[in-house]
This record gives structure tokens, sequence and C-alpha cells, in this order.
């Protein structure tokens, strides 16, 4: 090696060594502070800060998605018109049959006192101005934060069924981890057996239903809603269908796979779930 | 390296930054969206150094560690490692072939994300994300087609330091 080159390669070696420390020492910073440390303060501060301009640039850049998206499905458009047409006649059908249900079920609600313990969610709109950096996760960043009355731990839903979580929560920003994300487990039932379980993201379009029992009556098409149970989600939101029951190799369990009604791709805006104290619910459970 | 290369550097992550949490996450391909601060990274260890890419890739991951939960520091440290990594691999190989890059980009994709998970690892984060092989190729892939728009972008702006500045520089 020219010994001018020397000098040099030891300064590239100290800077390399610094940033290692620098990082490392961060890293054990944030592992071992609670969440209300520094450098989460700093995370949530910086979140608000940088929010405002992902969500500038999403509007931007979601017509161009949309036509590329437009421009694929155009074969298949016109199909899914006329299935379209033939179920709007179906559910007008429905909505025929639905009204004299209605009237029965509100008149048992309100013999059943439902509606008391429903009154006190209220639901906070959202707009998502941001999504997961990277391949390994599933999270969506709304533009409503604890100003809005957004806490940790609290379901996010859309018309079409259940969102996620709130899992980090800013002034003006909120982090919301995705029903679809591995680390994501939600305490769900069956619409019509009742039979109640755990329903697992898996960071692809499928869910992973677990039920309490093995032998829980789980059929394709059943609609799996929450279960309320957990605090942070009340009863009766609708999350998916389900899409297969498979019993596994071993005979042991069943696999049952569950497909989420939101399409997750689609969404740009969603509904907080506002739960009185949904973390001293989750804590209160750990422990 | 001249101050208008720094501002320009500074001003690429920052875009990379802001690309890679409101664009890349609607453009998915084969289900898996690129890293382009892991790109840019690498790139600019191949044009400008080890030293420039390790700067470049831990600002630029520690952005990333910022704007989501997720433990602070890691993608820096992962990002900043294999930015000097291809560094190092550059000065090996010599060579300003557009190849060099799109090779280095494709190994160190896999070598930043294991290199991730196994810090995680032992930081004892109980709920690592899962592997998936398919979308680990897709995101290197993505990331490689990325490189060939990065690399010439890269290299074009290299704001060469003034004649005159040089000649007074041996001046002096």
């Amino acid at each position: 090696m020219p010994a001018s080159s020397r000098p040099r390669t030891n300064r590239n070696r100290i800077i390399l060594i610094v940033i290692i420390i620098i990082c490392v020492a961060v890293v054990t910073l944030y592992v071992r502070e609670s969440d209300s440390g520094p450098l989460h303060k700093i995370q949530n501060f910086f979140l608000d800060l940088v929010s405002p301009i992902g969500g500038a640039f999403a509007k931007i850049v979601r017509p161009i998605k949309d036509g590329f998206v437009n421009l694929l499905h155009l074969p298949s458009l016109s199909k899914e018109r006329d299935d379209l047409q033939r179920q709007v006649a179906q559910l007008r059908q429905q909505g025929i049959k639905n009204n004299e249900l209605e009237n029965e079920n509100s008149e048992l609600k309100r013999l059943m006192r439902w509606e008391e313990t429903q009154a006190e969610f209220e639901l906070v709109g959202a707009d998502i101005v941001g999504q997961s950096p990277d391949n390994w996760q599933r999270l969506m960043i709304l533009s409503r934060g604890s100003s809005s009355g957004i806490k940790k731990y609290m379901g996010v839903e859309t018309d079409e069924g259940l969102v996620g979580r709130v899992i980090s929560v800013g002034s003006r920003s909120s982090v919301v981890q995705l029903i679809t994300d591995s680390r994501s487990g939600v305490g769900a039932r069956d619409q019509r057996s009742r039979e109640t379980g755990i329903l697992d993201g898996q960071n692809g379009s499928i869910l992973k239903f677990d039920p309490m029992k093995d032998d829980a009556d789980l059929k394709v098409g059943d609609i799996i809603e929450t279960s309320g149970l957990g605090g942070t989600c009340p009863p009766g939101v609708i999350i998916g269908k389900v899409s297969s029951v498979k019993t596994r190799s071993s005979g042991l369990a069943r696999l049952v796979e569950v497909k989420p009604f939101v399409k997750f791709s689609q969404l740009d805006k969603v509904l907080v779930i506002i739960t009185p104290e949904p973390e001293s619910v989750i804590l209160k459970e750990a422990q | 390296m001249s101050r208008n290369r720094r501002i320009f550097l500074a001003i690429v992550v920052v875009l990379a930054f802001v690309l890679q949490l409101s664009v890349f996450p609607q453009f998915k391909l084969l289900g898996a969206q690129p890293d382009l601060i892991l790109v840019v990274s690498i790139v600019v260890a191949v044009t400008d150094g080890p030293v420039a890419g390790a700067i470049v890739g831990f600002f630029g991951g520690m952005l990333q560690d910022i704007a989501s939960p997720q433990v602070m520091g890691v993608s820096a440290l992962t990002k900043t490692l294999a930015a000097f990594m291809a560094g190092m691999l550059k000065d090996f190989f010599m060579t300003y072939s557009i190849l060099l890059p799109v090779l280095l980009v494709f190994f160190l994709t896999f070598f930043e994300l294991f290199l991730h998970q196994g810090v995680l690892l032992v930081l004892g984060q109980e709920q690592l994300p899962p592997l998936n092989a398919a979308t680990i190729f897709a995101s290197a892939l993505y990331n490689v087609l990325l490189t060939f728009i990065i690399y010439p972008l890269l290299r074009r702006f290299r704001f060469p330091v003034k004649e005159e500045s040089l000649s007074m520089a041996k001046r002096a």
C-alpha cells in the first residue's frame, strides 16, 4: 500500500467506527427506554413532521397509480360491471328483507340494552398519508393523532371492515398495524356458529384463524367478525370471509384461512374507533 | 468531494426517504417494494467511496428508523455497513461498468436484510417479521432496476472542483 493512502484508510476506519458506535448507542438507549422516553418522543415528533409531506406525495401519486391499475384491468372491467349490475338487483331484494329484520333486531337490542354499551364508541376519520417503508411490516401512517383523541391500541376500520390497530401515536399523526401484519392478532368469532378464536396476520393477503376449539364449527363462506375480547374493538366489526378450511397433516388442528373484506391497497381514508382507555385494557390482560 | 456534491447528496437522501415512505408502497412489484435508501447508499459508495456511502447509509437509515415504529438505529447500522462494504469492494474491482453497482446492489440487499434480522435477534425482539424468499428476491430485483436509474444520475452530477481553485490549491 502506498504511504500516502495509509492515513486515508485510517481516517476511513475511524469514521466507520464512530458511526457504528453512534448506531449501537442509539439502539441500546431505544431498547432500554420506555414508550415515553426521549428517542420514542423524537420518533413521534418526526412522524408528525413527515406525515403532511408524505400525504401530499401520496395524493399526487394515487391518481397515477389508479390510472395504471385501470389500464391493466381494462378487459375485465366490462365483465365486472355486468356482475355488479346483477348484484345490485339481488341486493335490492335483500334490502327489503333486511328492513324487516332490522326492525325486529332493533327491538331485541333495545330489550338487551346493547345500544347503551355501543354508544361509548366514537369514530374519528383520518387520511392515510404513508405506508411501511419496508417489505416486512404492514403499517399505515394516519393524518390524525393524540390531538384528535387517538390512543395506542385503538381499533381502525372502514365501511368494508376492520383495518388494524394503532401502535404508535404522535400529536398529529399515528401508525396503524394492519391485520395482515405478521405480528397482528385479533380476537375474532364466526358470525354463524359464534366460535371464537384469534385471527393472525401473515404479511400476505390471507389471514389465519386459530379457533379456541379444535372441532370448531367453521365452513367456507362464513363471515368472521371481531369478538370484542381485548377491549380495543367493539364486537361485531366484520373482518373477512373464510376462504378455506384444511385439516393439517398431523390431524391435530385445522388450518382456517380468511380473506379480509378490506382492499388494503386501495385505502385512502379510515375511521379510528375511540374506545375508553384501550392501553389499560391490554395491560390488564397481559398481567 | 465538493460542497455542491455534498448538498446534492443530502437532497438525494431526503428525496429518497420521502419516495420510500409515500410513493413506493403504492408501486409494488411481485408484492415487494424496493429499498431506495439502500440503493442510493451503495451507489454513492461506488461513485464517491466507502466513507461517503457509509455516511449516506447512516443518515438515510436513521431517517427510515425514525419514521416507522421500529428499533431506532438498526437500519442506520445495517445500511452503513452494507454501503461501506460496497465501497471497499469497488476499490478492489476498479471498474466503472454499471454491472458492478448492479451486482453489489443485488447481493448486498440480501446481506443487509439478514444483518437486520440478525441484529433484531440479538436484541431479543420477540416477534421477528418472517422472511419470505420470493419477497426478498423480488425486492433485490426491484433494487437492481432502480440502480439502472440512480447510478447514471449520481455519476452525472459530480460537480467537479473548478480549475481555478485547483491551481490556487497547487500554488498554496
